[in-house]
C-alpha cells in the first residue's frame, strides 16, 4: 500500500533488446524523451510563420507574425535574455547550450503534467546528469582560463591568513555541493509534486466507493487536485528557470 | 522495550518533517522583503520579482532536502 505513489515513476520496457549483457531495450522513458524531442521541433516549425515559396512577387518579405511566432520567439528569448543579463564577457558561445538545457527541462516538465504520461526530469539519473555536466564543464573552462591560479576562487578577497585556513575548506565542500543541489532540487521537486497529485487523486477514487451520499464529498479532493495542477504547472515553468539561471551565474563564477 | 525495524521508521519519518518549519519561515521572510521592496519603488517586473522566485526556489530546496532524507527513511533504509 505505501508502494503506491511511486509506481508512477517505474520505468517499463517494451522491447527487450540485450545485446551483449549491455540492455538497450526500448523503454517508455525512451519513449517520451523521443516524444518531447518531437514536440519540441515540430511546434517550432509547424507554427512559425513561413513565407510560401511561389507568392506574387519573389522578393516579396511581408508576413505578419501571428501570436504563435510572439510565442516561439518569446521561448528562445527567455534563454538568450537570461544568458546577456548575467553573464558579461563573451556570452553568444553559451546560447546553445543554456537553451538546449532549458527547453529539454522546461518540455519535459510540460510533457509530465499530462495524466498517464512519465516524467522524464523526475528521475535522479537525468538531473544528475545535466547538473553534474554541466559542472564538470564549468570546472575544466575555470581552470583551462586560469591555469592554476583557479584555486583562488576558493579564497575570498582581504582575509587574513587564520581566517582563511578556515574557510577555504567549507569554500571547497560548498563547490562541490553546487552541482548536487542544483540537479537535487529539480529531481525533487518533480518527484514529490507528482506523488503528491497521486495521493490526493487516490483519496478521490477511495471516496467515491463510500455509501450514499458522502460518495459526493469527492468534489473536496477534486477542487484540491485543480490547484495542486496549477501549482505544478507554476512549478513545471520556475524550475527550468531556477535551474538554468544558477547554470549563468556559475559560468560567470568561473570566467 | 523492543520495537519494529519499519515502526521506527515511520516514527523517524514523522519526526523529520519537523524541519520544514524553518523553510516556511524562510519562504514568507523573502515574500515580505520583496512586498516591502515594491511598495517603496514600484520597478515591480524588472528585477524584484525575477529575484524573489530565484530567493524562494533557493529556500524551497531545503525544504525538500528535508523531504528527501523522509523518503530515505521510508523507502530505502
Amino acid at each position: 500500500m505505501l508502494k503506491a505513489p511511486l509506481e508512477q515513476f517505474q520505468i517499463l520496457s517494451l522491447v527487450n533488446i540485450k545485446f551483449l549483457n549491455l540492455d538497450f531495450s526500448i523503454t517508455n522513458f525512451l519513449l517520451i524523451n523521443i516524444l518531447a524531442l518531437t514536440i519540441f521541433s515540430s511546434l517550432i516549425y509547424l507554427s512559425s510563420a513561413r513565407v510560401e515559396a511561389s507568392s506574387f512577387q519573389k522578393t516579396s518579405i511581408y508576413f505578419n507574425p501571428n501570436a504563435w511566432q510572439k510565442t516561439i520567439e518569446g521561448i528562445s528569448e527567455a534563454s538568450a535574455q537570461l544568458i546577456s543579463d548575467i553573464i558579461t564577457t563573451d556570452n553568444q558561445k553559451y546560447v546553445p547550450i543554456i537553451s538546449v538545457v532549458f527547453n529539454f527541462i522546461l518540455f519535459s516538465n510540460l510533457i509530465g503534467l499530462i495524466p498517464y504520461t512519465f516524467t522524464a526530469t523526475s528521475h535522479v539519473i537525468v538531473t544528475f546528469t545535466l547538473s553534474f555536466s554541466i559542472f564538470i564543464g564549468i570546472t575544466i573552462m575555470t581552470f583551462e582560463k586560469y591555469k592554476m591560479q583557479g584555486f583562488a576562487l576558493f579564497l575570498p578577497a582581504n582575509s587574513s591568513f587564520f581566517l582563511a585556513l578556515i574557510l577555504v575548506p567549507i569554500e571547497f565542500i560548498s563547490y562541490i555541493a553546487r552541482p548536487i543541489s542544483l540537479g537535487m532540487r529539480l529531481f525533487i521537486n518533480l518527484m514529490a509534486g507528482h506523488s503528491l497529485l497521486k495521493v490526493i487523486i487516490g483519496f478521490a477514487w477511495s471516496m467515491l466507493l463510500l455509501e450514499n451520499l458522502t460518495s459526493l464529498g469527492l468534489i473536496l479532493p477534486m477542487v484540491i487536485v485543480v490547484i495542486l495542477f496549477g501549482l505544478e504547472l507554476g512549478v513545471a515553468l520556475i524550475q527550468t528557470y531556477v535551474f538554468v539561471i544558477l547554470t549563468c551565474i556559475y559560468i560567470q563564477d568561473g570566467s | 522495550m523492543v520495537m519494529l525495524p519499519q515502526s521506527a521508521k515511520f516514527i523517524g519519518a514523522g519526526l523529520a518533517t519537523i524541519g520544514l518549519a524553518g523553510a516556511g519561515v524562510g519562504i514568507g521572510a523573502v515574500f515580505s522583503a520583496l512586498v516591502l521592496g515594491i511598495s517603496r519603488n514600484p520597478s515591480l517586473k524588472d528585477e524584484l520579482f525575477k529575484m524573489a522566485i530565484l530567493g524562494f526556489a533557493l529556500t524551497e530546496a531545503i525544504a525538500l532536502f528535508v523531504l528527501m532524507i523522509v523518503f530515505l527513511l521510508l523507502f530505502a533504509v
